[in-house]
Protein backbone atom coordinates (compact mmCIF):
# COMPACT_ATOMS: atom_id res chain seq x y z
CA UNK A 1 0.00 0.00 0.00
CA UNK A 2 1.43 3.48 -1.09
CA UNK A 3 1.08 6.29 1.78
CA UNK A 4 -0.93 8.58 0.58
CA UNK A 5 -0.64 11.89 2.19
CA UNK A 6 -3.76 11.67 3.60
CA UNK A 7 -2.09 8.92 5.84
CA UNK A 8 -0.85 11.85 7.85
CA UNK A 9 -2.99 11.98 10.59
CA UNK A 10 -3.54 14.28 13.48
CA UNK A 11 -3.66 12.73 16.82
CA UNK A 12 -6.22 11.22 17.75
CA UNK A 13 -6.64 12.36 21.35
CA UNK A 14 -6.26 15.68 20.04
CA UNK A 15 -9.17 15.34 17.37
CA UNK A 16 -11.22 13.55 20.04
CA UNK A 17 -11.11 16.14 22.65
CA UNK A 18 -11.81 18.81 20.22
CA UNK A 19 -14.83 17.43 18.99
CA UNK A 20 -16.24 16.89 21.96
CA UNK A 21 -15.98 20.29 23.49
CA UNK A 22 -17.41 21.32 20.31
CA UNK A 23 -20.76 18.75 20.81
CA UNK A 24 -22.76 19.29 23.86
CA UNK A 25 -22.12 16.81 26.85
CA UNK A 26 -24.07 13.88 26.85
CA UNK A 27 -22.91 13.13 22.94
CA UNK A 28 -20.79 10.30 21.40
CA UNK A 29 -19.12 9.41 18.68
CA UNK A 30 -18.28 6.41 17.33
CA UNK A 31 -14.71 5.45 15.93
CA UNK A 32 -15.48 5.39 12.42
CA UNK A 33 -16.83 8.87 12.53
CA UNK A 34 -13.83 10.06 14.38
CA UNK A 35 -11.74 8.52 12.36
CA UNK A 36 -13.22 9.96 9.11
CA UNK A 37 -13.02 13.57 10.86
CA UNK A 38 -9.67 13.06 11.66
CA UNK A 39 -8.63 12.33 7.63
CA UNK A 40 -11.02 15.13 6.72
CA UNK A 41 -8.81 17.59 9.01
CA UNK A 42 -6.09 16.40 7.21
CA UNK A 43 -7.30 16.82 3.67
CA UNK A 44 -8.65 19.98 4.96
CA UNK A 45 -4.83 20.51 5.73
CA UNK A 46 -3.77 19.55 2.79
CA UNK A 47 -6.15 21.47 0.48
CA UNK A 48 -5.75 24.81 2.13
CA UNK A 49 -1.81 24.58 1.73
CA UNK A 50 -2.41 23.92 -1.82
CA UNK A 51 -4.52 27.00 -1.82
CA UNK A 52 -2.39 29.19 -0.06
CA UNK A 53 0.40 28.23 -2.51
CA UNK A 54 -1.14 30.14 -4.92
CA UNK A 55 -1.46 32.55 -3.67
CA UNK A 56 2.28 32.59 -2.25
CA UNK A 57 3.06 31.83 -5.90
CA UNK A 58 0.70 34.47 -7.71
CA UNK A 59 2.99 37.20 -5.44
CA UNK A 60 6.44 35.19 -6.75
CA UNK A 61 6.83 34.37 -3.11
CA UNK A 62 8.18 31.23 -2.28
CA UNK A 63 7.23 30.98 1.38
CA UNK A 64 3.97 30.77 2.18
CA UNK A 65 3.04 33.50 5.14
CA UNK A 66 -0.24 34.03 7.11
CA UNK A 67 -2.68 36.27 4.70
CA UNK A 68 -1.63 33.56 1.89
CA UNK A 69 -3.54 31.36 4.39
CA UNK A 70 -6.29 33.98 5.46
CA UNK A 71 -6.61 34.12 1.61
CA UNK A 72 -6.88 30.35 1.33
CA UNK A 73 -9.85 30.21 3.49
CA UNK A 74 -11.47 33.21 1.34
CA UNK A 75 -11.14 30.89 -1.62
CA UNK A 76 -12.16 28.06 0.25
CA UNK A 77 -15.19 29.55 1.08
CA UNK A 78 -14.46 29.59 5.06
CA UNK A 79 -14.72 33.39 5.80
CA UNK A 80 -15.94 32.62 9.11
CA UNK A 81 -12.99 30.83 9.80
CA UNK A 82 -11.34 34.47 9.15
CA UNK A 83 -11.88 36.87 12.10
CA UNK A 84 -11.34 33.93 14.81
CA UNK A 85 -7.81 33.26 12.97
CA UNK A 86 -7.13 36.98 12.48
CA UNK A 87 -7.31 37.24 16.67
CA UNK A 88 -5.36 33.70 17.06
CA UNK A 89 -2.34 35.33 14.91
CA UNK A 90 -2.61 38.38 16.79
CA UNK A 91 -2.28 36.37 19.89
CA UNK A 92 0.53 34.22 18.41
CA UNK A 93 2.97 37.34 17.70
CA UNK A 94 2.65 38.80 20.73
CA UNK A 95 4.01 35.39 22.43
CA UNK A 96 6.84 35.20 19.87
CA UNK A 97 7.43 38.94 20.32
CA UNK A 98 7.56 38.06 23.97
CA UNK A 99 9.59 35.05 23.94
CA UNK A 100 12.19 36.73 20.74
CA UNK A 101 12.77 39.79 23.37
CA UNK A 102 12.98 37.47 26.66
CA UNK A 103 15.71 36.12 24.87
CA UNK A 104 17.34 38.93 23.34
CA UNK A 105 17.51 40.41 27.00
CA UNK A 106 18.93 37.72 28.23
CA UNK A 107 21.59 37.42 25.44
CA UNK A 108 22.28 41.47 25.79
CA UNK A 109 22.37 41.39 29.41
CA UNK A 110 25.06 38.30 29.19
CA UNK A 111 26.88 40.77 26.63
CA UNK A 112 26.77 43.93 29.20
CA UNK A 113 28.24 41.55 31.57
CA UNK A 114 31.16 40.73 29.78
CA UNK A 115 31.91 44.23 28.61
CA UNK A 116 32.02 45.39 32.04
CA UNK A 117 33.96 42.94 32.97
CA UNK A 118 36.67 44.21 30.53
CA UNK A 119 36.14 47.67 31.30
CA UNK A 120 36.96 47.46 34.98
CA UNK A 121 40.26 46.49 34.02
CA UNK A 122 40.80 49.69 31.70
CA UNK A 123 40.34 53.76 32.75
CA UNK A 124 37.53 55.65 34.30
CA UNK A 125 36.73 57.71 31.62
CA UNK A 126 36.30 55.30 28.87
CA UNK A 127 33.60 53.58 31.58
CA UNK A 128 31.95 56.87 31.49
CA UNK A 129 31.21 57.42 27.74
CA UNK A 130 30.38 53.53 28.07
CA UNK A 131 27.75 54.56 30.40
CA UNK A 132 26.39 56.47 28.21
CA UNK A 133 26.24 54.51 25.50
CA UNK A 134 24.75 51.99 27.24
CA UNK A 135 21.59 54.72 28.18
CA UNK A 136 21.33 55.25 24.40
CA UNK A 137 21.02 51.62 23.63
CA UNK A 138 18.41 51.23 26.26
CA UNK A 139 16.44 54.40 24.61
CA UNK A 140 16.44 52.70 21.49
CA UNK A 141 15.18 49.13 22.76
CA UNK A 142 12.24 50.83 24.22
CA UNK A 143 11.68 52.10 20.76
CA UNK A 144 11.22 49.40 19.20
CA UNK A 145 9.07 47.80 22.27
CA UNK A 146 6.64 50.12 21.50
CA UNK A 147 6.59 49.47 17.58
CA UNK B 1 -7.10 31.40 31.43
CA UNK B 2 -7.84 31.09 27.58
CA UNK B 3 -10.70 34.10 27.28
CA UNK B 4 -8.96 36.13 25.35
CA UNK B 5 -6.84 33.10 23.16
CA UNK B 6 -9.56 30.65 22.28
CA UNK B 7 -11.83 32.53 19.93
CA UNK B 8 -14.68 29.20 20.40
CA UNK B 9 -17.49 29.85 22.41
CA UNK B 10 -17.61 26.84 24.33
CA UNK B 11 -16.75 28.46 28.33
CA UNK B 12 -14.27 26.22 29.37
CA UNK B 13 -15.07 26.40 32.85
CA UNK B 14 -18.84 24.75 32.78
CA UNK B 15 -16.95 21.18 32.11
CA UNK B 16 -15.02 20.04 34.86
CA UNK B 17 -13.93 16.93 33.85
CA UNK B 18 -11.19 18.08 31.08
CA UNK B 19 -8.32 17.90 33.80
CA UNK B 20 -6.24 20.99 31.90
CA UNK B 21 -8.87 23.49 32.04
CA UNK B 22 -8.84 22.86 36.02
CA UNK B 23 -6.67 25.77 36.96
CA UNK B 24 -8.30 28.88 36.21
CA UNK B 25 -4.68 30.21 34.87
CA UNK B 26 -1.94 28.03 33.52
CA UNK B 27 0.72 30.12 34.79
CA UNK B 28 3.47 27.28 33.31
CA UNK B 29 6.57 29.56 33.58
CA UNK B 30 9.23 26.73 33.30
CA UNK B 31 8.19 25.22 29.37
CA UNK B 32 4.49 25.65 27.91
CA UNK B 33 3.34 28.84 26.74
CA UNK B 34 0.68 30.50 29.31
CA UNK B 35 -2.19 30.39 26.65
CA UNK B 36 -2.78 27.14 24.56
CA UNK B 37 -3.20 29.23 21.39
CA UNK B 38 -3.50 25.74 19.03
CA UNK B 39 -3.53 22.19 20.50
CA UNK B 40 -2.79 20.62 17.19
CA UNK B 41 1.27 19.69 17.13
CA UNK B 42 2.58 21.80 14.71
CA UNK B 43 5.34 19.77 13.64
CA UNK B 44 2.11 17.59 12.20
CA UNK B 45 1.18 20.10 10.63
CA UNK B 46 4.20 21.01 8.84
CA UNK B 47 4.56 17.48 8.13
CA UNK B 48 1.21 17.30 5.93
CA UNK B 49 2.04 20.84 4.63
CA UNK B 50 5.98 19.64 3.72
CA UNK B 51 3.86 16.86 1.97
CA UNK B 52 2.80 19.19 -0.72
CA UNK B 53 5.46 18.92 -3.70
CA UNK B 54 4.66 22.48 -5.33
CA UNK B 55 5.22 24.21 -1.82
CA UNK B 56 8.38 25.29 -1.36
CA UNK B 57 8.87 26.58 2.51
CA UNK B 58 6.30 27.57 4.88
CA UNK B 59 7.10 30.43 7.63
CA UNK B 60 5.68 29.09 11.31
CA UNK B 61 3.01 31.70 11.08
CA UNK B 62 1.17 29.91 8.28
CA UNK B 63 1.63 26.88 10.03
CA UNK B 64 0.50 27.78 13.15
CA UNK B 65 -2.85 29.37 11.41
CA UNK B 66 -3.34 26.21 9.37
CA UNK B 67 -3.58 24.43 12.92
CA UNK B 68 -5.93 27.04 14.57
CA UNK B 69 -8.16 26.34 11.18
CA UNK B 70 -7.98 22.45 11.17
CA UNK B 71 -9.24 22.89 14.68
CA UNK B 72 -12.38 25.29 13.46
CA UNK B 73 -12.67 23.06 10.71
CA UNK B 74 -13.20 19.99 13.36
CA UNK B 75 -15.43 21.83 15.30
CA UNK B 76 -17.56 22.73 12.35
CA UNK B 77 -17.93 19.65 11.07
CA UNK B 78 -18.69 17.32 14.01
CA UNK B 79 -21.37 20.60 14.77
CA UNK B 80 -23.07 19.77 11.42
CA UNK B 81 -22.68 16.40 11.89
CA UNK B 82 -24.18 16.52 15.32
CA UNK B 83 -27.24 17.99 13.72
CA UNK B 84 -28.21 15.42 11.46
CA UNK B 85 -27.60 12.78 14.15
CA UNK B 86 -29.77 15.13 16.43
CA UNK B 87 -32.95 14.29 13.63
CA UNK B 88 -32.63 11.47 13.86
CA UNK B 89 -32.62 11.30 17.98
CA UNK B 90 -29.52 9.65 18.09
CA UNK B 91 -26.99 10.61 21.21
CA UNK B 92 -24.03 9.02 18.99
CA UNK B 93 -22.63 10.33 16.04
CA UNK B 94 -21.96 8.39 13.20
CA UNK B 95 -20.45 8.22 10.22
CA UNK B 96 -23.40 8.38 7.76
CA UNK B 97 -23.93 11.73 9.99
CA UNK B 98 -20.77 12.55 8.39
CA UNK B 99 -21.14 11.66 4.82
CA UNK B 100 -25.01 13.85 5.28
CA UNK B 101 -23.25 16.71 6.66
CA UNK B 102 -20.39 16.58 3.92
CA UNK B 103 -23.17 16.63 0.91
CA UNK B 104 -25.31 19.21 2.57
CA UNK B 105 -23.21 21.69 2.97
CA UNK B 106 -21.00 23.19 -0.20
CA UNK B 107 -18.50 24.27 1.83
CA UNK B 108 -17.49 20.58 2.67
CA UNK B 109 -17.26 19.67 -1.14
CA UNK B 110 -13.78 18.80 -0.97
CA UNK B 111 -14.14 15.98 1.08
CA UNK B 112 -16.40 13.69 -1.51
CA UNK B 113 -14.29 10.86 -2.15
CA UNK B 114 -11.52 11.16 0.06
CA UNK B 115 -12.83 10.18 3.16
CA UNK B 116 -13.24 5.86 1.63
Amino acid sequence: MAERPEDLNLPNAVITRIIKEALPDGVNISKEARSAISRAASVFVLYATSCANNFAMKGKRKTLNASDVLSAMEEMEFQRFITPLKEALEAYRREQKGKKEASEQKKKDKDKKTDSEEQDKSRDEDNDEDEERLEEEEQNEDEEVDN
Amino acid sequence: MAAVAAGSGTPREEEGSSGEAAAPQPQASTSAPGPRLSRLPLARVKALVKADPDVTLAGQEAIFILARAAELFVETIAKDAYCCAQQGKRKTLQRRDLDNAIEAVDEFAFLEGTLD
